[in-house]
């Protein structure tokens, strides 16, 4: 079972559930998880192919850093949006911010 | 452009035709404020202009035959299209003529429009005539001729329009501008029609062709019958003559230089250039002969009854015009030219001369201007007297000369009514001169005791000496002394010249033999005596009715008010235009334009709009501001082109 497949339909497994989280939720903090969850999952993603299909150069590795790199920088955006949002509406539910519509 | 420092000819060709578009374009763009340095610029600029001129003339008077520079300016085929210069006496005399008067109106005008607030603008605009002008006498090929004919058209309209917040300024400024433009559209279209059928419109070379009769009669009719819709517009002719009058609107020095002298005389120059041509054509030169005739006639009539100065010198420019068209018509070259020649001296002097009435009386009617004292300016009052004179045409006078010759060139057609026709164009001529002569002279009742002592006379004293008159003086004095020695001393040595050109150059010799005394049955003396007597029954006939101390200084035509309405309703030329214009203009075409405009373009517009907006709210439901489920689409919208890639 130490196989390629296994990895993959994890990885699709989880971004379903960040798919669905990033969907459902109305929180955005939990969007926000969500959406690290989506990443994750493509994270695996590469690593996996990098392990399994081109295991030479480690590009699939570096590639996954970046993403964690992105991931942070997003979070720190994502929470400071957040936080303006909240300071304006005093509620982080999402289901608010439909005032901002035209 | 390295030829041009060796070559002293190219080099005052170049200079004497393109300082006045240069001191045009530095006045607009620099010196606009300063009004005494701009008309210094332009008129030194028109200065250098006359000294080339006259160096040109000088330096070419016995040239062998005419002198051309010429450069490709575009090619499509095998048909070129020359851009150049093309110097031989006719154009030569025009192109002096053109700087003289345009110099002397510069000058003048530097005492007529004193203190006007468009000081400035007025010396660009008689600059950029002068430019045009000048190109246009020396155009070596058609099309450059009618491109510089457009540019004087421009200028006209820029100058008649001058005082554009006047109303009736800018109607006569347009009014010239579209009635000309009808002429220009036939000129336009019988070049097109040389260019198909002959494929070249060098000058030269069409006039060699119909000397030659290389060109198929046919061709030749239709394209100079075309050609001759651009002499109508442009020289008033009938029957599109009635912008000329109109023209008047604007300053009197504009109205002696383009609307007597030069411009106008455009179009009968454009006939004489291509003389050999339209000759080769007898149907286009009787019609000629009959549009000339026409117009001789029914201008003269006009002039008998209105009262304003520059109205009658407008109707007299008309009827000149049209007896240069019907001396050239007749096949006399050099009679045609030479009455050009004298008549742009003698009219632009009796404009001139009215000029300065009209700056001191602040009127344009005689009969006002005689009564307030129009005498007492003694140096108008003679000039004027002898450009009457000379125009018409009494001995020694300039237009005495020119008249015979034309006289003689009419008494050579088959018919005689051409001849008769002169003659009373004549004295029609001589009586409407002198009536307004007689008005201004001799005035009813003599002069009015009131201006004697009235606000006129410290003003006229100061104007009687100072700078503004005199700046309005000289150029007259000058003019009036060329009228009295152009026809004196110059007809022989004109003959020589103009006449040259045709045996030298290119053109056939047969037109040279116009005016033998014995070719045209009617004795040379008897001749002469029908044509002074002409004018003298002309200036008796005035004399009578407006001269002598108890006549009625009303004339005939008073007794006959539906003669005179006639008469002073331009043969209700106007009325039928305007008439014409309402129903096939403004009736038919625009209408029909206003209704595509409003329901076809614009409806067009109004649909799309009105859709696009009708969409916009349709699908704008779909807009709820929920952040997620724009997300949901999103996904939806990936998976489904996922789907679509991969399976």
């Amino acid at each position: 079972m130490n196989s390629l497949n296994t990895y993959l339909i994890i990885s699709a497994f989880l971004f379903s559930l960040g798919l669905l989280g990033v969907l459902q939720r109305r929180n955005l903090i939990g969007m926000l998880i969500s959406v690290e969850l989506m990443l994750n999952a493509a994270n695996l993603n590469f690593m996996a192919f990098n392990r399994f299909l081109t295991p030479d150069p480690v590009v699939g590795q570096i590639i996954a850093l970046f993403v964690m790199g992105l991931a942070a920088a997003e979070a720190a955006i994502g929470l400071s949006i957040i936080l303006a949002l909240f300071r304006k509406m005093h509620s982080i539910n999402i289901e608010r911010a439909q005032k901002l519509k035209g | 452009m390295d030829a041009l420092p060796r070559d002293p000819v190219l080099l005052a060709t170049v200079l004497g035709t393109s300082l006045p578009f240069l001191s045009m374009a530095v006045i607009l763009i620099f010196t606009r404020a300063n009004r005494q340095l701009s008309s210094r610029i332009s008129v030194a600029a028109i200065g250098c202009s006359l000294a080339s001129a006259l160096f040109l003339l000088i330096t070419l008077r016995a040239a062998p035959g005419a002198i051309q520079y010429q450069t490709e300016w575009f090619s499509s085929g095998n048909f070129n299209v020359a851009f150049g210069y093309y110097l031989d006496p006719l154009s030569l005399l025009m192109l002096t003529i053109v700087a003289v008067i345009a110099f002397l109106v510069q000058v003048y005008s530097l005492g007529y429009m004193a203190g006007d607030p468009g000081f400035s603008r007025y010396y660009a605009f008689q600059s950029l005539f002068a430019w045009a002008m000048m190109n246009m006498v020396i155009a070596g090929s058609l099309l450059q001729l009618f491109i510089f004919w457009e540019l004087v058209g421009l200028a006209s309209y820029l100058l008649i329009g001058f005082y554009y917040e006047k109303w009736s300024a800018s109607q006569a400024g347009k009014k010239a501008f579209v009635m000309t433009r009808v002429g220009d559209v036939g000129f336009f279209l019988g070049i097109i029609i040389l260019v198909i059928g002959f494929g070249n419109l060098g000058i030269p070379e069409l006039n060699t062709a119909g000397a030659s009769h290389s060109i198929p009669q046919q061709l030749i009719t239709v394209s100079a019958l075309l050609i001759l819709c651009g002499v109508i517009g442009k020289s008033a002719q009938f029957p599109l003559l009635t912008w000329l009058p109109d023209a008047m609107e604007g300053q009197t020095p504009v109205s002696a230089l383009l609307h007597s002298a030069t411009m106008v005389a455009a179009g009968v120059y454009m006939f004489s250039r291509i003389f050999p041509f339209f000759s080769a054509s007898p149907e286009a030169m009787t019609a000629a002969l009959a549009i000339g005739t026409v117009t001789m006639i029914l201008a003269s009539t006009m002039a008998m009854v209105t009262y304003d100065i520059k109205q009658v010198w407008a109707y007299s420019t008309i009827s000149q015009l049209g007896l240069m068209v019907m001396a050239l018509a007749a096949g006399g070259y050099f009679a045609g030219v030479y009455h050009l020649t004298t008549h742009a001296g003698f009219k632009a002097l009796l404009f001139l001369c009215s000029g300065i009435f009209i700056h001191s009386f602040h009127t344009n009617d005689m009969r006002i201007i005689g009564k307030e004292g129009g005498r007492r300016l003694t140096i108008p009052t003679v000039c004027m007297t002898i450009g009457a004179l000379a125009l018409a045409g009494v001995f020694p006078f300039s237009g005495f000369f020119s008249k015979e010759a034309i006289l003689g060139v009419l008494a050579a057609q088959p018919g005689k009514i051409w001849l008769y026709a002169g003659l009373i164009g004549a004295l029609l001529t001589a009586y409407y001169s002198f009536r307004l002569i007689f008005y201004i002279v001799l005035p009813q009742g003599g002069i009015s005791a009131s201006s004697d002592s009235g606000h006129h006379e410290p003003s006229h004293d100061e104007e009687h000496h100072g700078y503004i008159f005199w700046a309005m003086a000289v150029p007259v004095i000058i003019l009036a002394g060329l009228t009295l020695i152009l026809g004196l001393f110059f007809e022989h040595p004109l003959q020589g010249f103009i006449s040259g050109m045709l045996g030298h150059g290119s053109a056939s010799v047969l037109l040279v033999q116009h005016t033998t005394p014995e070719a045209h049955g009617i004795g040379h003396e008897l001749l002469l005596a029908l044509g002074v007597s002409a004018g003298l029954f002309g200036i008796a006939l005035a004399w009578f009715e407006f001269g002598r101390k108890d006549s009625s200084r009303t004339g005939f035509l008073s007794c006959f008010p539906s003669i005179w309405r006639l008469f002073d309703l331009r043969w209700f030329m106007d009325i039928f235009f305007r008439k014409a214009l309402d129903t096939a203009v403004y009736a038919g075409l625009t209408s029909l334009f206003t209704k595509n405009d409003r329901r076809i373009i614009d409806g067009a517009i109004d649909g799309i709009c009105f859709f696009t907006e009708a969409g916009g709210r349709l699908f704008s439901f779909l807009q709820s501001g929920m952040l997620q489920y724009n997300l949901l689409v999103m996904a939806l919208g990936a998976g489904v082109a996922i789907l679509f890639f991969l399976v």
